[in-house]
């Protein structure tokens, strides 16, 4: 048994001034790297703790583990690119629409889906994400069908007349994923720190319990499910003006389902910084392993001859077999480090702490 | 006025009776045990009376007010709160976290609720642990932050079942004198024990069920001098 030594009320001074230095320097990032692939990748990983941050609220805090997440995140990205390219509404208006469509989903399914527990609502909240692909697949005339929307013009955005941008280049998109990073991390730390984060807790620890404790189960798990969802359309909309291309088979697919969890169990359900952690981990590393790019270190390097054997393997034989390496190397992340790359941090330095005792 | 009133409540699973045509009051400020052989239905009568099953027939109506169709957090809320017979610690949070869930029932403040949860705390003799993890306290310690949660929703009426179990001699005392202490608070209990000696040390007034059905009810002493109750108990000759 260990005491926790928990501060709730107040943050500390080191991690406060880290924190506002990292805020700063990323801020100040693009103005030092004009390196577009360092920003895509950086982009990248911002919208990946958006939708892992997002999930957590429902997942992390609250306990009720959605494997059809990309149901709101499509829901984000369908809104704001139908309305941009069918009806020339800017995407940062577009966005607000993508929240309500969001919003909307999140209280239907939620009105279903809350009456099944544990496994049977993770079966259910695929089985919408299933429909809404597949409707959004079927219903050619609104949403093109499997030909996806392809963005061809985005409109300057102009306050009074003078020009802010025209997202000619990927800064003004990093720009929008750090301010949405910051955002969702802002919700995570005041949930955590108010009456709404208690009784989450309390419905993911024991819902009976929490529930004769004057906890109304309903609400207060469509509480959860409406913030998560209207958040992860954030992480849609962004996504899709960003990338400027969606189909029902990339914003609406299992897969990303299952990334968004992924990255959550990875960094460390349930805390403020695990799907930080987790983006930081899961992104650069499929990169990595799609462009062969340790393969290649490692023949460039000298250590691993191009034209040996093992050479020619990582060559022509492992670069593509990426997915499958980056599969392997989740299973093990998960099997050595269960609470999270964090939560292995964390009992490290705990036992470093009891060493020096 | 009677704080509790069952009127006629029968429960029925499927073809099962688990409780049929119970009525029994419960007044102001004492202590009500309710007793019985394993399976008797007290833990289901705890039930129906708190929302978690809708009783099949009959009515039960609390502080003049019936809880037809009430979900459990309602009935805490006009309070009326039950502790479980297998504890439900909110394991990964703190003890004092614990509390605060149910104290923020009546607040929306945390600060106002830690507050109150510390008091409660204390109640319970357990202020020396709040910082520790739930699900790391020890049975005796589980059960004490079982009642001191529940204190924090600020109860009329409690419904303790078997908070004893599975205790020591020792700690078992401890909760008999938390019982009776928030009997001093005012507070009303129902409790249900599987232990005649402390019941009848703690009770005031005593219901026996048996085959989910009221066989007895009276002071300690009618009970142990009534003899279908010591059949029920022993089996008859």
């Amino acid at each position: 048994m260990k005491p926790l030594f928990k501060n709730t009320t107040g943050i500390g001074a080191l991690p406060a001034i880290t924190g506002l230095l990292v805020v700063v320097l990323l801020f100040l990032f693009p103005r030092f790297v004009e390196n577009t692939y360092a920003l895509h990748i950086m982009i990248l990983i911002f919208i990946s703790i958006v939708m892992g941050s997002s999930w957590n609220l429902l997942g992390g805090y609250t306990g009720q583990y959605s494997v059809g997440h990309c149901a709101y995140f499509g829901m984000g990205a369908y809104t704001t690119m139908m309305l941009m390219q069918f009806r020339q509404i800017p995407p940062w208006l577009g966005i607000w629409c993508g929240m309500v469509a969001a919003l909307v989903v999140a209280l239907i399914i939620g009105s279903i889906c809350f009456r099944l527990r544990g496994p049977y609502f993770v079966l259910a909240s695929i089985a919408v994400a299933e429909i809404l692909r597949v409707s959004a697949l079927n219903l050619k005339n609104i949403t093109n069908g499997a030909e996806g929307i392809l963005t061809t013009e985005i409109p300057p955005l102009k306050i009074g007349g003078a020009l802010i941008t025209d997202f000619s280049s990927k800064v003004p998109f990093y720009y929008a994923g750090l301010v949405f990073v910051l955002l969702v991390i802002l919700v995570t730390w005041l949930l955590q720190n108010s009456k709404l984060g208690y009784y989450f807790q309390a419905i993911r620890e024991d819902q009976d319990a929490a529930h004769s404790l004057g906890i109304s189960l309903t609400f207060y798990k469509n509480v959860a499910l409406s913030l998560s969802a209207v958040l992860t359309s954030l992480a849609g909309s962004l996504y899709a003006v960003y990338v400027g291309f969606i189909d029902p088979s990339t914003v609406l697919a299992l897969d990303l389902s299952v990334q968004i969890v992924l990255i959550c169990i990875i960094g460390g359900i349930g805390t403020i910084f695990g799907p930080v952690i987790g983006a930081l981990v899961l992104v650069p590393l499929s990169e990595a392993l799609r462009s062969n790019m340790i393969g290649e270190s490692l023949i460039n390097s000298g250590i691993v001859k191009a034209d040996s054997a093992f050479g020619s393997f990582l060559t022509e034989n492992l670069s593509h077999a990426h997915v499958l390496i980056y599969g392997v190397l989740v299973v093990v992340v998960i099997l050595f480090m269960p609470d999270g790359v964090l939560g292995f941090a964390k009992a490290l330095a705990a036992r470093k702490r009891k060493e020096v005792v | 006025m009677a704080i509790l009133e069952i009127k006629h409540v029968s429960k029925f699973f499927g073809g099962l009776s688990a409780n049929s045509d119970v009525s029994f009051e419960i007044q102001h400020g004492m202590i009500m045990g309710l007793i019985g052989p394993n399976g008797a239905g007290k833990t289901t009568l705890f039930n129906c009376i708190t929302g978690y099953y809708p009783p099949s027939k009959g009515d039960v109506v609390f502080d003049g007010r019936s809880m037809h169709g009430l979900q459990p957090d309602k009935v805490c809320k006009l309070g009326m709160a039950r502790t479980w017979q297998k504890v439900r610690p909110l394991a990964k949070m703190s003890v004092v976290d614990n509390v605060m869930v149910g104290a923020l029932c009546r607040t929306g403040s945390l600060k106002i609720a830690r507050d109150m949860a510390m008091e409660q705390l204390k109640v319970v003799g357990l202020e020396h642990r709040s910082g520790f993890l739930a699900g790391g306290l020890p049975i005796g310690e589980r059960k004490k932050l079982e009642v001191a949660r529940v204190l924090a929703t600020q109860p009329k009426l409690l419904l303790l079942d078997e908070v004893m179990g599975g205790l020591n001699p020792a700690e078992s005392e401890d909760i008999i004198q938390l019982i009776l202490a928030i009997k001093g608070l005012g507070i009303t209990q129902m409790v249900i024990e599987h232990d005649m000696k402390t019941i009848m040390r703690i009770s005031d007034r005593i219901v026996v069920l048996n085959s989910g059905e009221k066989l007895a009810e009276g002071s300690p002493q009618e009970i142990v001098s009534n003899p279908d109750v010591v059949a029920a108990y022993l089996g008859s000759e």
